[in-house]
């Protein structure tokens, strides 16, 4: 379930005033959120959450569902 | 009496160098009449029809190319073989020793048959000593199943199979034949999964519709656009560019970009029509790419397989590890990819100089996103729809420039086509050369204008095939096959990719 925390972050580094975000959105189905954004909203999310993914964690993420998982299992660690 | 002279049979079916087994030629559609009865008869035995779809595979592999069977082999068992282990094994540093070994030793064979001699020249230029090519053979198709290798192993490490499947399900997806000698470069964990629900030659009215529309529409743009414009046009102009004035070199520039999209894109066509009427879906990998409004757009529409591939594997991984540098590690990022893609295409200083332009295209893009957003955005110029327009002829234009640089064996001669345009333009000659080529004025213009028509378009053409009653789909391929061989050389010309 996308938090309105998470979504919040990646709408404020895209710049969207508001994008309907689900566990099976992909990133390239988000307005700007191309191949060379991408780094800056994971950077944008480690910041937010004070976390700090290893490459592999989120090369693994098929999806935005994934992303928020993967933020909430470092946030329980 | 009506007699069949075997040996003659068997001289058919052996690899023959002057005649390679290609989707266009005779050979092919007998045999492939031929696949389609068999895999309807197996179509209640999945096990049965994948065993004689990868062996044909395998046939097909050594008729059109007589090479390498045993590296293809040796590939399937060597990448199978770490898959299994990768995704059992639950011992975090061994699953990555395995994926590092696997993708070395797949770049290995990649490396030692595509580059040993380029690498081996470099240095030998370098020290201003002799080199004599060492007898290496390029296999047909390797990049293409290196890369589809590379990518199993990735994604065995990345955990990205739902199921586990066979060995033969793998060595079906590595050697399928449609797209063995130049792609798509299909993902594993996009094709194994459709063996499970026993992909079938049963197909419905509409998938049969798309298949003969794709397969006539790649056989048009191969054998009518490619071709002709190839022959007539671009070899012999850029064989000897200074015999030629510099608007003459221009045409022949613009020929090139169509040329190359439509010996490329026609194949691939072909590949995914023909996948598809045997009931496998192929990813798709061209989406119009010269109607792109930046070179990263083009390269979201253009042999979408290799830029996903790169961006997958290779951008994003680099991008993500060096995260801290900001922007400069995205520059870094777009840096590497390009190079490695243009020395992908082949070993030559042409291909890293194409990489490289294509580099820089971007990062300077890149550098002035938010200025040109803010621009476009003061100055109301981003509303407007000309704004596009001009966008698509600067990307398009850019583009063209590089493929100079792809198409011309060496930098002399990218100099040379260069200096015509520059101090020997003469525009006086273009209507000579209209009136003189009339064919191929009309196939450029017909090629372009075609590649700019709304996507709508296609759709309302595929629709009328789709809805046809058999005899007319029967009739549209005849007239293809007519047209094709109307326009087709006595000399089968290689598709461009295969050299890839």
């Amino acid at each position: 379930m996308i938090s309105e925390k998470f979504k919040a972050a990646i709408l404020k580094e895209l710049k969207l005033s508001d994008f309907e975000i689900q566990d099976s959105t992909l990133a390239s189905q988000v307005p700007g959120w191309d191949s060379l954004n991408h780094i800056n909203v994971i950077v944008a999310i480690e910041k937010e959450f004070g976390v700090r993914f290893k490459s592999i964690e989120v090369l693994k993420c098929k999806n935005i569902g994934d992303l928020q998982k993967l933020v909430n299992t470092k946030l329980n660690q | 009496m009506f007699q069949i002279d075997f040996s003659k049979v068997l001289q058919l079916l052996q690899f023959d160098k002057r005649d390679p087994l290609l989707f266009g030629s005779s050979l092919f559609l007998a045999l492939f009449i031929g696949v389609l009865l068999v895999l309807f008869i197996l179509d209640k035995y999945p096990k049965a029809k994948f065993l004689f779809l990868t062996l044909f595979s395998f046939y097909f592999y050594y008729k059109a190319s007589n090479q390498m069977i045993w590296l293809l082999l040796t590939m399937a068992v060597v990448n199978y073989g770490l898959g299994v282990y990768i995704r059992k094994n639950s011992i975090q540093w061994i699953k990555r020793l395995l994926m590092l070994t696997g993708v070395l030793a797949n770049l290995g064979a990649l490396v030692y048959f595509k580059y040993t001699n380029f690498i081996l020249s470099s240095i030998s230029q370098f020290n201003n000593q002799p080199f004599e090519a060492l007898p290496i053979i390029v296999p047909l198709g390797i990049s293409f199943y290196v890369f589809k290798s590379i990518s199993y192993v990735m994604d065995s490490y990345w955990e990205f199979f739902e199921e586990e499947h066979s060995f033969l399900d793998f060595v079906l997806y590595l050697s399928f034949f449609p797209s063995i000698l130049a792609g798509p470069i299909d993902r594993a964990t996009a094709f194994i999964p459709q063996l499970k629900n026993n992909p079938s030659t049963l197909l419905t009215k509409e998938d049969i519709g798309k298949a003969l529309f794709l397969i006539v529409m790649g056989l048009m743009k191969k054998y009518v656009v490619a071709d002709y414009i190839g022959l007539n046009l671009v070899d012999r102009v850029f064989d000897s560019p200074l015999r030629f004035t510099g608007v003459e070199n221009l045409i022949a520039l613009y020929g090139y970009a169509l040329q190359i999209y439509c010996d490329f894109s026609g194949y691939t066509d072909m590949a995914i029509g023909i996948a598809l009427l045997m009931g496998f879906r192929l990813m798709e990998n061209f989406n119009y790419p010269y109607k792109a409004k930046s070179i990263a757009e083009f390269w979201r529409r253009w042999h979408i397989s290799l830029s996903s591939w790169l961006q997958d594997y290779l951008f994003k991984p680099i991008q993500m590890s060096a995260r801290s540098l900001k922007i400069f590690g995205n520059i870094l990022a777009v840096a590497i990819t390009f190079l490695l893609c243009g020395l992908w295409h082949g070993a030559s200083w042409n291909f890293l100089i194409w990489g490289g332009l294509h580099a820089f295209f971007m990062i300077v893009s890149l550098l002035l996103k938010t200025p040109r957003k803010y621009l476009l955005e003061k100055s109301g110029l981003g509303k407007l729809k000309i704004t596009g327009f001009v966008q698509t002829v600067i990307a398009f234009h850019l583009i063209m420039f590089a493929w100079l640089f792809f198409r011309l064996p060496d930098l002399n001669a990218v100099k040379e086509v260069l200096t015509q345009m520059i101090t020997f333009f003469r525009p006086a000659v273009a209507p000579q050369f209209v009136e003189a080529y009339p064919v191929i004025t009309v196939l450029i213009i017909a090629g372009y204008l075609l590649h700019f028509l709304p996507q709508k378009f296609y759709g309302a053409c595929e629709g009328v095939v789709i809805k046809a009653p058999v005899i007319v789909k029967a009739l549209i391929v005849t007239l293809a096959i007519l047209i094709v061989t109307q326009f087709r050389f006595a000399d089968m010309v290689p598709f461009i990719y295969f050299q890839f």
